[in-house]
């Protein structure tokens, strides 16, 4: 207990250099935890807005269809929704076709995807089917109600209420075409989207396609993306019974996101990585200079009989206790900086007015933080270990002085 | 280390020390055969840069020889490791410095209880014996006082503590009283020389001083790292 007294007195001999430091090691831990609890906000955000409006947490498809996107590779999906629905962290389980087609008007006419959805249930989830009026939705499963991407709307010279007829291949090969009417329109700031992109009902497309009661995705939106491993083995448990079916998780299916995500958040560690390399140095150089500055202290110390290792343990226990007092401070700060970040958040609309769009999905121009109390714990630790560690190099140096060169210091 | 010797406390054996300075030669000590007695109470003396310093260096295992022996205790210090000399000197040795050497953080009393401390003496023990060393060395009521809150007088008073707390062999002091005025530097002298007489403790130090020379039991002169003299006289 002692010697902890004694560190903690030389540790405020120099008070001034001793608060610089603990300010700069601090602010390292506040950036890094702060951005990383930004980054972590973020990309849930994205990949919710990405889940909820592309193929879910988790999706179940025919094999091989994700590869090939082969509309003939359906499948049956009979009473699966329901049944997924039940796990625990489940929120949806939405039915999906998914058909190329040629969309006509009298003037124009435009290749298409046209995706057959459960009106109702999938506007819980999407959050373009969210934004529109109960005026603009499609009315029933069967009706020839569509909602349209803005782009393709005026590729095809057409308004509101308006009809046009779409064309694609029947199961049996040949074409059918179905006359729709434009009921909502859909701007999700992506231009390939919103240039190409029909939703109708699930039955109206069935009839279409003729692929009645298939479906080629089954998206399920779970409570929160970090579920997924835990629901993934319970989907594929009730999947047994269904032979060429298939769960991918997000990853998987939108795995233009996922890369996105990967490396930006390698960049971002690459920095915190440069950070903490510039605090380790700053760490060192203090302990160098504190070490210096006590050189003849350190002889006098070795002469009264204390060893070596002693001594170096000395300056190790003066760098824990100054990293231990930074992780503390730095990691308060982080919480209030993420506190901000969370509540507050960044608006981008203020330095960017158009869609951010990143990995393929549209998210929210307000950056919001979410908190990683584990990782921000871990990333104190971390600087704890640092610390102690630029601390070895003085610390040996003190040790290795004979008591009689110490004391010729002056 | 209760066994009975038959050798002297400290014996030195044909010492010569020779510092290296770049491509220069310095001999500090030329072939040196000294040994000291338990109760010695010995003073090496001379001009600067005779050698003093490090005669006192050899006998304390602070530093090794170029050539000759050291034995204090039975201990051969030419031949110990780093970490068994330094527990050699915490057991064996109390070091007295010209320029007191106290550590800065620490209160006076700390700093006494210093080598007790690493000798991991029960803290009640340690601050009994440091109260009492006080009260003998004439500094009660500095116990809790920082050195730059001490005179220089005060500060040798409470380095003697620090070199005695211990109740160590022999007690080593390079040119104690080279920083103090002659009444304080008298002072110290009478004390050093109570405890020599009370505790048996063997004092060896350093002096340029013809005064400090005069109340020594026994004066060692040196002279280029040779000595020249080694006369014992009754007080
Ligand atoms: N560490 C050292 N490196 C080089 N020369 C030294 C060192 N210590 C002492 N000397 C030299 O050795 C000689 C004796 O020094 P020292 O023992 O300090 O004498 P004193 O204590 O009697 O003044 C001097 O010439 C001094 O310059
Ligand atoms: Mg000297």
């Amino acid at each position: 207990m002692e010697k902890v007294s004694l560190a903690w007195r030389n540790l405020w001999r120099n008070r001034r250099r001793t608060i610089i430091t603990l300010a700069a090691i601090s602010f390292s831990i506040m950036l890094v935890q702060a951005f990383h609890n930004l980054s972590f906000g973020v990309y849930e955000s994205m990949v919710d807005s990405g889940v909820r409006a592309g193929s879910g947490h988790i999706a179940i498809y025919h094999t091989g269809y994700l590869n090939t996107r082969d509309e003939t590779l359906s499948f049956p999906v009979a009473s699966l929704p329901e049944v997924i629905e039940q796990i625990p962290g489940v929120v949806q389980a939405l039915p999906r076709i998914y058909l190329p087609a040629l969309a006509q008007t009298s003037r124009e006419s435009r290749g298409v995807v046209l995706i057959g959805v459960e009106p109702k249930k999938e506007r819980l989830t999407n959050p373009f089917l969210q934004n529109l009026s109960d005026q603009s939705m499609i009315r029933k499963s069967n009706s020839r109600d569509a909602i349209i991407g803005q782009r393709l709307l005026q590729e095809l010279q057409i308004k509101p209420g308006q009809k046009f007829v779409v064309t694609a291949q029947h199961r049996d090969g040949s074409l059918h075409s179905e006359l729709l009417r434009v009921r909502g329109i859909i701007n999700t700031g992506m231009k390939d989207i919103d240039s190409s992109l029909i939703l109708i009902g699930s039955q109206r497309a069935a009839m279409l396609s003729g692929h009645i009661g298939n479906v080629h995705e089954l998206a399920i939106v779970l409570k929160s993306a970090w579920l997924d491993r835990q629901v993934f083995p319970e989907i594929a448990k009730r999947l047994v019974n269904h032979p060429n079916v298939e769960a991918v998780n997000w990853e998987q299916a939108m795995p233009n996101l996922a890369n996105a995500i990967k490396l930006d958040y390698a960049s971002q560690k690459f920095i915190f990585l440069i950070i903490l390399l510039i605090v380790t140095i700053g760490v060192i150089n203090t302990m160098l200079m504190s070490v210096m500055e006590r050189m003849r202290e350190f002889g006098v110390i070795l002469a009264l009989g204390s060893t070596p290792v002693k001594l170096g343990g000395l300056i190790l226990l003066e760098a824990l206790i100054l990293g231990c007092i930074a992780a503390l401070l730095g990691s308060f700060l982080g919480c209030l900086a993420t506190w901000y970040l969370a509540t507050v958040g960044i608006d981008l609309e203020t330095f960017m007015p158009e869609t951010l769009e990143f990995g393929g999905v549209v998210f929210d121009t307000v950056l919001r933080a979410n908190w990683d109390i584990a990782w921000m714990a871990q990333i104190a630790i971390y600087v704890i270990g640092l610390t102690v560690f630029a601390a070895l190099y003085p610390a040996v140096k003190a040790g290795r002085i004979s008591p009689m060169e110490g004391m010729r210091h002056t | 280390m209760g066994q009975i010797s038959f050798m002297s406390l400290i014996e030195l054996h044909n010492i010569t020390k020779i510092y290296r300075v770049g491509s220069q030669k310095v001999v500090a000590l030329k072939n040196l055969s000294l040994v000291f007695e338990r109760g010695d109470f010995a003073v090496l003396a001379g001009p600067s840069g005779s050698g003093k310093t490090t005669a006192l260096n050899m006998i304390g295992g602070l530093d090794r020889p170029t050539s000759g022996q050291v034995l204090v205790n039975d201990l051969d210090l030419g031949k110990a490791n780093l970490k068994r000399l330094a527990d050699f000197r915490l057991h064996n040795i109390g070091f007295i410095f010209q320029s007191y050497n106290l550590i800065p953080v620490l209160t006076a009393a700390e700093n006494a209880e210093f080598t007790l401390m690493l000798q991991k003496t029960p803290r009640h023990q340690r601050r009994e014996r440091v109260l009492s060393l006080f009260a003998d060395l004439g500094i009660s009521g500095l116990e809790d006082r920082l050195p730059k809150d001490l005179s220089g007088g005060q500060q040798q008073r409470v380095a003697i503590a620090r070199a005695i707390a211990a109740n160590p062999r022999v007690i080593l002091a390079d040119e104690p009283t080279a920083n103090l005025d002659s009444n304080t530097a008298e002072d110290l002298l009478s004390l050093m020389r109570q405890l020599n007489n009370s505790h048996g403790t063997t004092f060896v130090f350093s002096s340029h001083d013809d005064k400090v020379i005069r109340r020594a039991k026994r004066i060692i002169r040196l002279e280029d790292g040779l000595m020249v003299s080694d006369n014992s006289q009754n007080l």
